[in-house]
């Protein structure tokens, strides 16, 4: 029978503290660029000029269909020496988590405008709307209802997925327990700690979407 | 109602979606105060004509005359821009099959949206305004329901007040009773009856033969894409000359059992 020894994790907490600290960070600005980048790529595929439409597609199925640890990898040590531009972990795994997040919440929003009736469209034009207005006032309202239960969703895993810029030394949550097993040999103690803190965060936030999601179709 | 000064005037209009030529040159001229229905089987264009009057549907050749506005189509002109589709459709409001109103915001924000968002017009002022109009459709007491919670004649009836809320000079009527059980059909067509008592110019495309004979001005029967006939209530449907009119009432006829 194992002997759980949790006071071992004293002297560490610190670190712990830090690693979601970054983790929280990453999360934070790689979910705000990618909903700008989602914003952007999904209303330009809805309503954007035809010849986007395709570089757009390529963007977004070639980082949903790749993992998201071979993009980073990829970012970190193959980019580089293709451009000649040396990137910091740092750079590397924001701007491949935002990528990453951007190519999905694009397809998000896409799907919700999407979702939309024609007929609403129609309507906002016949009492003198245009289109920009019709979008704004009459189209994306819906459309975020539409999107919320899949947006919250992607959200939740995209943290999770910050634990992914471990693999090339970045001091995040996951990063830290590493570290933390190396110099206390407590890995049970570690990883369930990590985990609970992983789920303490994430569990009120589903808590809250599901608050959320309701008050938001309260009137259907 | 006078001759001399059409409120709507729309001439030759063309329209085709891909191979397919839906009108083949109609053309239609409504007097001020003028009620006129159009009739015709489906297929037939009625409705791909009416669309053509706000300009939802962009004809590939003709004129449409609004007032002091004028679009001409074909013949290398350029495609109105969105800002003079939408100053158009400020003075010819329509009413939809299905009623699209906007399902985020109560009867009265859908009747204030337009005003709002579109003249300017203060919230307050807006409001009392959609108040009116709500009361003037029989339904004061539904100003803050959201329309899931409405009938399908309420959900209409909310529909021709926001319409009515942009203070069109011309009514359009997309066969706004045909998704209605037919317990609700009457209330709609009432409300559509006072307006027409009140002297609004209205085009209505309705299979309610009864109604467009007795509110209706003149009646056009359209088929394959032209206006067939076009005349009083009385000539059309009482005495139908053109052979298809004949064969459409008459079908008609059998279908509702008279």
């Amino acid at each position: 029978m194992y002997l759980w020894d949790f006071t071992a994790l004293k002297p560490y907490w610190g670190l712990i503290w830090q690693g979601l600290g970054v983790t929280m960070l990453y999360t934070v600005i790689t979910v705000l660029a990618g909903v700008v980048i989602g914003l952007v790529v999904g209303i330009g595929r809805t309503s954007g000029p035809r010849w986007l439409s395709a570089p757009l597609r390529a963007y977004i199925e070639v980082f949903r269909c790749t993992p998201l640890l071979v993009q980073l990898v990829w970012v970190y040590y193959a980019l580089p020496v293709l451009v000649g531009v040396d990137m910091s972990a740092a750079t590397a795994c924001f701007l491949t988590l935002s990528l990453y997040a951007g190519s999905f919440y694009a397809e998000i929003f896409r799907g919700g405008i999407e979702a939309i009736d024609r007929g609403q469209w129609e309507a906002g034009r016949a009492i003198g709307m245009r289109q920009r207005r019709i979008f704004r006032r009459i189209v994306l309202p819906q459309a975020i209802q539409v999107m919320i239960p899949s947006f919250i969703n992607q959200t939740i895993l995209q943290l999770k997925n910050t634990s992914l810029v471990s693999v090339v030394a970045v001091g995040d949550l996951l990063y830290q327990g590493t570290v933390i097993t190396a110099a206390s040999y407590r890995p049970l103690e570690v990883y369930t700690v990590i985990a609970v803190i992983y789920f303490a965060v994430l569990f009120p936030v589903t808590l809250v979407a599901d608050r959320v999601e309701q008050r938001m179709g309260a009137h259907r | 109602m006078t001759d001399t000064d059409p409120t709507l005037s729309v001439r030759d209009i063309q329209k085709s979606f891909g191979p397919l030529h839906v009108l083949k040159g109609v053309s239609l001229d409504v007097a001020r105060g003028e009620v006129v229905t159009l009739i015709g089987s489906s297929g037939s264009g009625k409705s791909t004509f009416l669309r053509c009057m706000n300009l939802l549907e962009i004809p590939q050749s003709g004129t449409l005359k609004a007032g002091a506005r004028q679009f001409t189509f074909g013949n290398g002109e350029r495609t109105p821009r969105d800002a003079e589709l939408a100053l158009l459709r400020r003075d010819v409001g329509m009413v939809f099959q299905h009623f699209n109103l906007f399902p985020h915001m109560s009867a009265l924000e859908n009747i204030a949206e337009g005003p709002v968002q579109v003249k300017g017009t203060p919230k307050a002022e807006a409001h009392e305004l959609a108040r009116d109009l709500l009361a003037k459709v029989g339904l004061a007491e539904k100003a803050d329901t959201f329309p899931a919670r409405l009938s399908g004649g309420q959900k209409q009836r909310v529909a021709i007040a926001r319409a009515l809320a942009m203070k069109p000079d011309v009514m359009l009527f997309d066969e706004v009773t045909s998704a209605l059980d037919p317990e609700l059909v009457g209330e709609v067509l009432n409300v559509i009856r006072a307006l027409a008592a009140d002297g609004m110019t209205m085009i209505l495309v309705t299979h309610e033969m009864a109604f467009a004979a007795d509110v209706s001005h003149r009646v056009g029967f359209m088929s394959e894409g032209v206006m067939a006939e076009i005349g009083s209530a009385d000539e059309v449907i009482r005495h139908p000359k053109h052979p298809r009119l004949i064969s459409f009432l008459e079908r008609f006829r059998q279908a509702s059992g008279g």
